[in-house]
């Protein structure tokens, strides 16, 4: 079985992106593990002299790098990625990187129609930075729009159509998981560009 | 022309940080650019709202009170910095000062292509609705490889660089200027927005005690374990107890009144019981809104947010009415209000001094030698216009006329009138005629009781 890390892009307890990883969660019980990663909480980055880290990211970029693969829920605050989100990725990847080819799912739930597209675009750019170098699955957006009313009192996705496109891309990123494995020719060159991204980081 | 340059890193050896700190010094010429640190501030919080919080209210006082923003971002992972990003998001979730605010965006990094997608995100995030900001299109500045960029001194070493830059920043102050004619003079009733019932909350208010409570003095002291009695203060010119302060403060021949940039009384020098007293005080009224001191009867409210909005928006630092007078050449009692600023020349609030001119000018006219007579070219009925303010009482000049006291005293009155006034106008025939609505105005919130000449009067 799967063993994947789901990261909620917020840190407010009632986010519906917490709510619909929680089904995601229960919904593919049967077909992996899923363990919620709380990123609220960190300190705000900044270049540590001696290039350390919390001890909290420390078990973070373990469990990560442990896992299969992460799906990652991102809400949508003034056109782009939460700043606790972007706060966790720049800890997770500051002399540590346990996103380099990680293949990562992205989704995202909002109040609104838009649904955080650009958001998620913004996610994507960034994860697809030398310092990150996550595998993001291509052709892959997932969107909850109008979130508060999306879900019924038990937690579960309302419209059937909704979990039909879920339950499709859940089953592709299993076989991305997969295929990614044989993805190994880049890996020195990925290499290369994180310890280069190393230097950037000392801006 | 005022800026405010906010550094995008939090890291203590910054280049972007060097960048600004280099625009602010060398293009002093151009503007006058405060460079702030966004360090203290906290990560956004939705559950944890900190926007009343030092860190954010004082983001938040700079960039109101600034034309228009720089921001220099670093580049991390292909966007900008969490740090920065929080920061914004404060400052469009409950409060929005940089709705309309005009923006450059500069970036220094340590490779070739820098900070051009972080730009571009950010670009897009000032962008957002709740943000709402004007960034100057076009115009990418970055700065790239910057480690060699530097002399030991922190300026840019290579000269095309900072003509690039001077040209940027001579745009940028242009585009300022542009916006602010678009945006066309403030509306006439801006001032009605004025919140007398002091609802909000400044960096200094008192939290746990109401507003108006009659004990607010003792339960403020308590919880904010003020200094009192012979606890010494450390102030910026000398050490003095709390005592020494209060007599010190009692011994000045005015009455001086504090109310905070949120429109609370806080303070005044009670100095005499309220029958003696010009401007009336009690002791269980500080920590009362304006709106509580001042009953809201002849539209005293809308008077009083005028002043208050006068002084806060910097039309002018002095506000000045005199009341009817009634015994000429016995009294002349004046209200002064004088803006107060922070270091920063933030506003603060305003100082209330009422103060009796009257014996000044005896004693200025029994040194001198010189005698009041009445001006024969005066459109002043002093009589009848009992309310007017300063001039309509200093239109028997002191004969021969003492240009500079009286230049100097008036300059400051031109400027209550709505529209920026030329400081420079002859004091003494300026405008009696258009001030006398105004004082009527302002005369009124302070002595409601004598109000009724002040009304008649408009």
């Amino acid at each position: 079985m799967k063993h994947y890390i789901g990261i909620a892009g917020t840190n407010r307890q009632g986010s519906t992106n917490r709510r619909l990883l929680q089904f995601i969660k229960e919904h593919f019980a049967d077909e992996a593990e899923i363990e919620l990663m709380d990123i609220g909480g960190l300190p705000v980055f900044y270049k540590t002299p001696d290039r350390s880290v919390p001890e909290r990211v420390t078990e973070m970029a373990k469990k990560i790098d442990a896992s299969d693969g992460v799906i990652i829920s991102t809400p949508e605050y003034d056109h782009g990625v939460p700043a606790v989100l972007m706060n966790a990725l720049e800890w997770l990847s500051y002399g540590i990187h346990p996103f380099a080819d990680k293949p990562v799912m992205i989704t995202g739930a909002s109040y609104g129609m838009l649904g955080t597209s650009r958001a998620q675009l913004m996610l994507r750019q960034m994860l697809d930075s030398p310092e990150l170098s996550a595998r993001i699955m291509p052709s892959s957006e997932y969107m909850v729009g109008h979130s508060l009313q999306a879900f019924d009192e038990e937690g579960h996705l309302k419209e059937d159509a909704l979990i039909a496109r879920l339950d499709g891309l859940f089953e592709d990123f299993a076989t991305f998981v997969d295929v990614n494995k044989n993805l190994v020719y880049d890996r020195e060159h990925v290499m290369q560009d994180i310890r280069n991204s190393d230097l950037k980081n000392d801006l | 022309m005022k800026l405010v340059g906010i550094v995008g890193s939090i890291a203590e050896d910054s280049y972007n940080r060097k960048l600004m700190t280099f625009i602010a010094n060398r293009f002093n010429n151009l503007a006058d650019i405060e460079v702030v640190s966004i360090k203290d501030v906290p990560m956004f919080s939705e559950d944890n709202d900190q926007t009343n919080g030092m860190a954010v209210q004082y983001l938040k006082h700079r960039i109101e009170n600034a034309d228009g923003v720089i921001m220099a971002t670093p580049e991390h992972n292909h966007t900008t910095t969490a740090a920065l990003k929080s920061t914004i998001e404060w400052l469009s979730y409950k409060i929005h000062p940089l709705e309309d605010k005009p923006v450059l965006i500069v970036g220094a990094s340590y490779f070739t292509q820098g900070s051009s997608r972080a730009q571009l995100d950010l670009r897009e995030i000032l962008e957002a609705p709740g943000v709402n900001a004007l960034v100057m299109p076009g115009n990418e500045f970055l700065l790239g490889n910057v480690r060699d960029a530097f002399d030991e001194d922190g300026n840019l070493k290579d000269g095309g660089t900072v003509n690039r830059l001077a040209n940027l920043l001579e745009k940028f102050s242009k585009w300022v200027n542009v916006l602010k004619a678009l945006k066309g003079p403030e509306p006439a009733d801006a001032y009605k927005n004025e919140d007398l019932t002091a609802s909000g909350k400044t960096d200094t208010t008192i939290e746990g005690v109401k507003p108006g409570d009659p004990d607010w003095v003792e339960k403020a002291a308590k919880i904010t374990n003020a200094a009192s009695g012979k606890d010494y203060v450390k102030l910026d010119a000398g050490v003095l107890t709390v005592d020494q302060i209060n007599w010190f403060l009692k011994s000045i021949p005015a009455e001086l009144t504090y109310v905070d940039d949120n429109n609370q009384f806080l303070y005044y020098n009670h100095k005499a019981p309220a029958s003696k007293m010009f401007a009336s005080r009690t002791p269980q009224q500080p920590g009362s809104p304006m709106s509580v001191v001042h009953p809201d009867v002849r539209n005293v409210h809308d008077h009083v947010k005028q002043v208050v909005h006068t002084l806060r928006t910097g039309k002018t630092d002095l506000f000045q009415l005199a009341e009817p007078v009634d015994k000429k050449n016995v009294k002349w009692v004046v209200n002064n209000y004088q803006a107060i600023h922070d270091d920063e020349n933030v506003y603060r609030g305003i100082n209330e001094i009422v103060f009796d001119f009257w014996p000044v000018v005896k004693k200025y006219l029994e040194m001198t030698g010189q005698k009041l007579v009445d001006d024969p070219n005066s459109k002043v009925d002093a009589n009848a216009n009992a309310s007017a303010k300063e001039e309509t009482s200093t239109k028997p000049v002191a004969e021969p006329v003492a240009a500079d006291t009286e230049a100097s005293a008036s300059s400051t009155e031109e400027e209550t009138s709505t529209t920026p006034a030329p400081v420079s106008q002859a004091p003494a025939t300026q405008a009696p005629a258009m001030d006398a609505s105004a004082s009527a105005s302002e005369d009124a919130p302070e002595e409601p009781e004598v109000d009724t000449d002040a009304s008649a009067s408009k």
